[in-house]
Formats: C-alpha cells, structure tokens, sequence
C-alpha cells in the first residue's frame, strides 16, 4: 500500500500507543519509543513490521511509534488505522481477513 | 475517571466566555493568555474547566492543567488531543517552548528537546527524527575545507547590500552556504526571495544556495523577528534561534564562520547581530564555536544599503531612490508585481 499522506493514531495515554506515519521518498523506517523498551521494544518492532508487511508497506515511509505499554493487538489496531489513514484507501473491508 | 472529562475545541475569538475561563485558568497557573492563538483544547470536569492547550502556527502555547489534576493521565490526553486538532488544520511537527525545569512534562508526552537556554527556556520538538532528518539532508550538501562560511538572509528583497555581502564572504572562505529565510510572513513572498538570491549568485561558483527550514529563523525559533515592525524588539528572543544554528547547523555543513552585515537601521537585527557573537561564539559544550564576521555595510550615497530601508522606500514610493540600491532584478520585480500590490491596499 503506498503512503500518500501524513496520518496520526492513537493516544499517548497509559497502555495505547500515539502512531504517526509520513511519507518519504526513501526506505520504510521504523521508529519504536517505549517506556517499556528494554523489556519489550524487540517485541513491539516485529509486530509493527508484521504489520506493516501486511499491508504491504515496504518502503516511501516512517513510522514513529510513540509506545505507552500497549498490548499487541493494540499495536496492531492502531498502526492498520494509521495506514488506512495515511494511504488512499478509503474504508476498511470489516468482512474480509486482510 | 477519565470518562468524566470532557475535551473539546474553543476558537478563543468566537468564544468570549469560553476565553474569559481559559485566561483565569492560566492566571492560576501563573501564566499570561497568548494573543493570536489559533485554537484551543479545553477540558472540563463537572462543569469546571480544568485544563487547556493552545496552539499557533505549529507552535503549542498555553498549556495549563489545574494543580489538584498534574500528574494524571489527564497531561497526556490534552496533548494528545492538540496534536489531533494541530494535524487536522495542516501542522504536523509541533513545537513548544517551555521553562526546563518543565521539559520532563513535554518529554513523557512525545517531546524531544532540540536546544536549551539555561534557566531560560527548552524549545521541544514532537517528533524524535525532524531535526536530525533535517541534518541528515544538509549533510549530503557538505564540501570540506578548512574555511567553510555561511550567511542567513531573509533579503526581503535582494539588495546591493546582499549581493556585496555574499561577494566578499565567499571571496573569504573556501566554500558559503547561503540560506534563504523560509518563513513567508515578508512582504516579499518567499518564492520571489528565493528566486532573486538564485539569480544573483548563479555566477559565484563556490556557493551552495539552500532552502530555509523551521530550524532556522522562522516563526518556531525566532517568532519576534516576524514582529519587529509591531514593536517587540524588548522580548526577542535570540538565543534558541542561535543555539540551534551551532548545534545542529553549523556542525552538519562543517561550518566555521558566519557572516552578517552590519546593521545600521533594524534594532533587531542589530540584536541578533549582537548575541551571534555571545552564542556561536562563547566557549560552550554544545558544539565547536562558529566565528561572527560582522562586514561594513556597503553604501549609496554615503547611506547604507539595506532592505528595511528598501522597503521604506518602497512604501513612500520612491523608486528611483530605489534603483540606486538594488540589483535590476530586483528592481523588475518590484515594478512588475510589488508597486502595484502596494498601492492596491494603500489607496
């Protein structure tokens, strides 16, 4: 999926995480600040990039991932909301497993 | 808890009572109400207003939460809440100025520090890659040498003036970067700007003509210099403006000197002129030193050239006095599109 435009998701509130994606015209960056980070920023990057992957996100991007303790599904949620936001697509298929 | 709190938008300009509270809680929080501020975030807590975030032109002022509330998840929500409205009305980088002492708050809420002024004030960013993105770019731009100059100008329009003090400093030195002040707030527009310093220094072959940026004179690091016509010189603020030059800048293309003209007319940039010394070039840990060259202003008629001066003339509408201090190019310019603007909202 291509990054058209800059997206937000989330909160920086307690176990949410705050998700900013913004086009580039260079590589897919990930960006993990955590307040749990020794314990869990391995973690937290590799569902990110899950993610990403599944989307197909796999360059003309950075993810800055603003982390309060979320849980995984919660990363994931956010960051689908965030490339569903920054991309052109306009409303998620509920139905269908992507 | 937080089910109880109520956020919403004020638009202080709309909302008289609204403001009225906002300005009675900063009052307790011993802060003063901001004029031109754009938009709010207010929450309130059974009826009572218990906190506020403003924002301007990517600039977050303002932020207030009452004291029985600090230290909640409430801080959090707020500023979560003004990036949303901030992004939605087209800025995405946000910054905010903030006493130190206060720049933990900001920093467990997105915030990394790009300078500090000591006891003074913390200018933070909310994002942890903008500046070094942007150094990264500069970077790409550098060329090595033991003499590597630099001149900011707004050239609001190009003058003589400009055009003598970019001669001499690239005579001096290896290699220049000249930047060209980003912030459209001018009477020239900043297309036009950039478009005559590129005209007029196309000829000086060591030189690298770059874009401004919000790291650099703009309404983020400098606001006061937007306001000088409105009479704020006393509050400008220079220091941040400077530190982030020597830091990020001046390291990222090796520069050693900076050059600047020196200024008969403006108070603040007479100013600026004045702390570049103390803060480029003051022994501190932030970076290596950048030495100020202050060069005598070239004259006409015995009268400094300048573009305060220009833009004087202009308004009086004295354009032969005109053409004696600036390039043709400049003047073109002036006849083609800026004469008449003048007029047209000065009847």
């Amino acid at each position: 999926m291509q990054i058209t435009k800059e997206a937000l998701a989330g909160t920086l509130e307690s176990s949410d995480l705050f998700v900013r994606i913004s086009p580039t015209d260079g590589p897919l960056e990930l960006i993990v600040k955590s307040e749990v980070e020794h314990q869990f920023g391995d973690q937290i990057r590799h569902v990110a990039m899950q993610t990403l992957a599944r989307f197909e996100v796999s360059d003309g991007a950075t993810v800055i991932i603003e982390d309060k303790g979320a849980l995984d599904c919660v990363i994931e949620a956010r960051l689908e909301a965030a490339i569903m936001r920054a991309s052109d697509e306009e409303t998620i298929k509920w139905g269908t497993r992507l | 808890m937080s089910d109880e709190l109520d956020f919403y938008t004020v638009d202080p300009d709309r909302e008289p009572e609204e403001r009225a509270e906002i300005v009675k809680l900063l009052a307790e929080c011993g802060l003063d109400y901001e004029q031109h501020i754009e938009a709010f975030i207010v929450c309130r807590e059974a009826g009572k207003l218990v906190a506020c975030a403003g924002f301007q032109k990517g600039i977050i002022k303002d932020v207030a939460i009452t004291s029985s509330m600090r230290g909640g998840a409430l801080s959090l929500r707020l500023v979560s809440e003004i990036t949303y409205l901030a992004h939605s009305r087209g800025y995405s980088t946000l910054f905010v100025y903030t006493e130190p002492h206060n720049a933990e708050f900001f920093m467990g809420c997105g915030f990394y520090p790009l300078v500090e002024v000591p006891k003074q004030t913390t200018l933070l960013e909310n994002t942890p890659v903008g500046i070094k993105y942007y150094c990264k770019t500069l970077t790409r731009q550098r060329v090595e040498g033991k003499k590597i100059g630099c001149v900011v100008a707004n050239a609001n329009p190009f003058t003589l003036g400009h055009l003598y003090l970019i001669t001499e400093a690239a005579k001096r030195c290896e290699w220049l970067h000249l930047f060209i002040v980003r912030e459209d707030a001018s009477l020239f527009s900043y297309s036009d700007r950039f478009e005559l310093a590129r005209k007029m220094t196309a000829d000086i072959p060591n030189l690298t003509l770059h874009e401004g940026s919000m790291y650099m004179v703009s309404r983020a690091t400098f606001p006061a210099y937007f306001f000088k016509d409105k009479g704020m010189v006393g509050q400008c603020r220079t220091a941040v403006d400077l530190l982030l030059f020597r830091k990020y800048i001046g390291p990222s293309l090796g520069i050693t000197h900076r050059f600047v003209g020196t200024e008969p007319f403006c108070d603040t940039t007479r100013k600026y002129n004045n702390d570049m010394k103390y803060w480029l070039q003051e022994p501190s840990s932030v970076a290596w030193p950048v030495k100020v060259v202050e060069l005598e202003r070239t004259k006409r008629d015995g009268i400094a050239v300048s573009a305060s001066e220009v833009r004087r003339l202009l308004a009086k509408g004295n354009l032969e006095r005109i053409k004696k201090l600036v390039p043709a190019p400049t003047y073109d310019l002036i006849i083609n599109k800026y004469v008449d603007k003048l007029h047209r909202s000065d009847p």
